[in-house]
């Protein structure tokens, strides 16, 4: 084949559930290159905290992410905090990690469904999204919400949970752990998945700490990364977790972990709901959080979650960075679609779990000689000229 | 009067409209029955209805680039072929046309379909298209033998390769009893051949969006939807006919088709689509060897 071919993937396209682009050169069936361009849903939320206060932000960031808006809030709220010297109630730190693992169900239940909707195995996409309808009615019925639960407050969280709304939760609880042992069958003896799933996209733990993959996709290839673990906030350290950990680094043991990890996540959502502890639901926080820098670390249901907050000791932050999980994970679909079947690209890409809308930043490099800054026109001339 | 009788014959039954109708009548169940097995409601019994007037009814664009004529003969090709092959297969009683070696000739015009979706899609610019017509196009040479040699297996055993005698000789005999390779592989081949799930890869909606007739809109999408809906309802009827007895009656033609739908149904959503490589290597290394391993047998059994 003298003639490059090749296949566009996006920014619209049906394996693609957000804007994003990917151009695969294909010899054949099998792919020689890859590339992506990122950036399409690109929302500027990064530059609009600057321009609210700290309390507004919370609402703000938390609508980074539909599906993880929860640890999005919590990261936030914990910087926040120990800028402002506060700590939330124990109580609030419990509930906080509640909410996070029921967001993680619902996460990983959604990544199987879609996963299995790239592989072409409609049945599985519909019965696991089925199943997740069980945890978006506990969260409704806990938090009003079935996304942006809006659980998190400065210093603490908004609701409690009271006896009626812990026994619903714990009985969702028991019927998705039964239905997930009959995922977890699938996703281990099912011979037409496992096809596949087994030895596509492997990535070796040498090749997952070279290229900085987190969360699951990195436990998948043996790293012990969680931060859950490695540096427990709000109330893991009294809900110990467990990390699962798989070996082989291929699609299969990426569909292993993230449904053994629902396993944990189930385990530890009954631990908090039985040792809940008493008291207070919120702390008192200053209006004016004082000057400083923190760096705030979540493990979302993706990965690490990192956020960068600095105060100038105003009612609003004087810059919040946000780097998600998605932009860590993104250059190993590169490396692991080469070589790889065609058809194999929209499971090694699904099999990172991608959420492009939370990922996509403006990055300038200053120019060191002239020391400019961008102005706000040539920011808004640039978000013109860029999505044209 | 034998003109007339042809002509509704192949306009009204059962070849024409009565074919389409049926064809759409078991696009309908054949999706609802998937629907209800992955916990979905489906669509109502009129959708396939609906779908082909809105498809029809609306414009059919020619892309830059391609042969119009092309364009907008393979879909009239394709569904000609697929009404054609109509009239050969028994329709709720005798076929209306029968010759000796009709059979071949039927399987033929069944394969219209999978040659005429492979031609739209080289026909284009389209990066999809073309992916999707290779797959199609390489699709077809997996399955189309081990199909045809499981669908040969009746006419051995009946000493005849014109559909309608082989009923006649076989006499009700349910030949998918004897030769269940055969009837297994018949009945696979002909989810190949209408790339239904887990044989879907030339239509991967994730990896290559509509594969070969990414293009196509409006009426020429209508009608290679149309040829493929007739097509089920062909390719169920001849292998009812061939496997399970013949076709004596409007009642058994329904219960016959219908429990093969039902097979085929809940075969597709059970599993994961296979990849093309994977496709072609399950065929040629089972499919083919299966069926050529029959067929060696019934040669061996009919000399003796």
């Amino acid at each position: 084949m003298p003639e490059r071919f090749v296949i566009p993937i996006g920014p619209q396209h049906p394996a693609l559930k957000e804007p994003g682009h990917f151009e695969f050169t294909v010899d054949g069936e099998t792919v020689t290159g890859a590339s992506a361009r990122l950036g399409y849903a690109h929302r500027g939320i990064e530059k609009a905290t600057e321009a609210r206060t700290w309390v507004q932000d919370l609402y703000l960031l938390e609508r980074i992410c539909g599906i993880c808006s929860h640890v999005h809030a919590t990261a936030y709220a914990l910087g926040v905090e120990r800028l402002a010297g506060v700590t939330a109630p124990p109580r609030a730190q419990a509930i906080r990690v509640l909410v996070g693992e029921m967001e993680r169900v619902h996460s990983h239940l959604l990544w199987l469904g879609v996963a299995a909707h790239e592989a072409g195995f409609e049945t599985l996409f519909m019965y696991s999204w089925r199943d997740r309808e069980t945890i978006m009615d506990s969260l409704e019925a806990l938090t009003g919400n079935r996304v942006n639960y809006s659980a998190n407050l400065l210093g603490g969280v908004k609701f409690d949970v009271d006896t009626g709304q812990a026994d619903a939760i714990r009985r969702g609880i028991d019927f998705l752990e039964s239905r997930t042992r009959i995922y977890l069958d699938l996703v281990t003896t099912d011979e037409v998945f496992l096809r596949r799933t087994r030895g596509i996209g492997v990535m070796t733990a040498a090749q997952a700490e070279t290229l900085g993959v987190v969360g699951p996709t990195a436990r998948a290839s043996g790293v012990a990364r969680d931060i859950r673990v490695d540096a427990a906030y709000a109330a893991y350290p009294d809900f110990p977790v467990g990390i699962t950990l798989e070996q082989t680094g291929d699609l299969a043991a990426r569909f292993v972990v993230r449904v053994k990890e629902l396993f944990e996540s189930y385990r530890l959502i009954r631990t908090v709901l039985d040792g809940l502890p008493a008291g207070d639901l919120v702390a008192k926080m200053p209006r004016h959080v004082p000057e400083g820098e923190t760096i705030s670390r979540v493990e979302a249901p993706r990965g690490e979650l990192f956020y960068f907050i600095r105060s100038g000791g105003r009612s609003r932050p004087d810059r919040v960075k946000v780097r998600t999980p998605t932009l860590c994970n993104m250059a190993s679909v590169l490396t692991l679609t080469i070589g790889h079947q065609l058809a194999d690209v929209p499971m090694i890409l699904v099999g990172v779990d991608p959420c492009f809308s939370c990922n996509d930043r403006t990055v300038v490099i200053r120019d060191a000689a002239t020391g400019q800054r961008w102005t706000w026109a040539r920011l808004r001339q640039h978000g013109i000229e860029a999505y044209r | 009067m034998s003109t007339m009788l042809g002509a509704v014959a192949l306009a009204m039954f059962p070849g024409g409209l009565f074919v389409i109708a049926m064809g759409l009548a078991y696009e309908w169940a054949d999706r609802k029955l998937v629907a209800r097995l992955q916990n979905r409601l489906g669509p109502r019994w009129f959708q396939p209805v609906a779908d082909t007037v809105k498809l029809l009814s609306k414009e059919e664009i020619v892309p830059d680039g391609v042969d119009a004529r092309l364009v907008l003969g393979l879909p009239v090709i394709v569904l000609a072929g697929a009404l054609t092959a109509a009239l050969y297969v028994p329709m709720a009683g005798p076929p209306a046309l029968s010759f000796p070696g009709d059979l071949i000739v039927t399987v033929t015009l069944l394969g219209l379909l999978t040659i005429g979706t492979g031609l739209a899609g080289t026909n284009t610019l389209n990066r999809f298209s073309l992916q999707g017509a290779t797959r199609t196009l390489t699709l077809l040479f997996s399955y189309e033998a081990p199909f045809l040699l499981a669908l040969l297996g009746p006419a051995v055993v009946a000493g005849s390769w014109e559909i309608g005698e082989i009923a006649t000789r076989l006499g009700g005999r349910w030949v998918a009893i004897s030769q269940p390779v055969g009837f297994a592989l018949a009945l696979v081949g002909l989810m190949g051949k209408l790339e239904l799930p887990p044989f879907d890869a030339p239509e991967a909606e994730t990896e290559i969006v509509a594969g070969a007739l990414t293009e196509y809109s409006g009426r020429g999408l209508g009608l290679f939807r149309l040829a493929k809906s007739v097509e089920l309802a062909v390719g169920l009827t001849l292998v009812a006919a061939l496997y399970l007895g013949g076709i004596g009656s409007p009642v058994a033609h329904l219960v016959k088709t219908g429990g093969l739908l039902l097979v085929m149904a809940t075969l597709q959503s059970l599993f994961a689509r296979l990849r093309i490589d994977q496709v072609v290597g399950a065929w040629w290394r089972y499919g083919a060897v299966l069926a050529l391993g029959q067929w060696l047998l019934l040669i061996a059994w009919a000399r003796v």
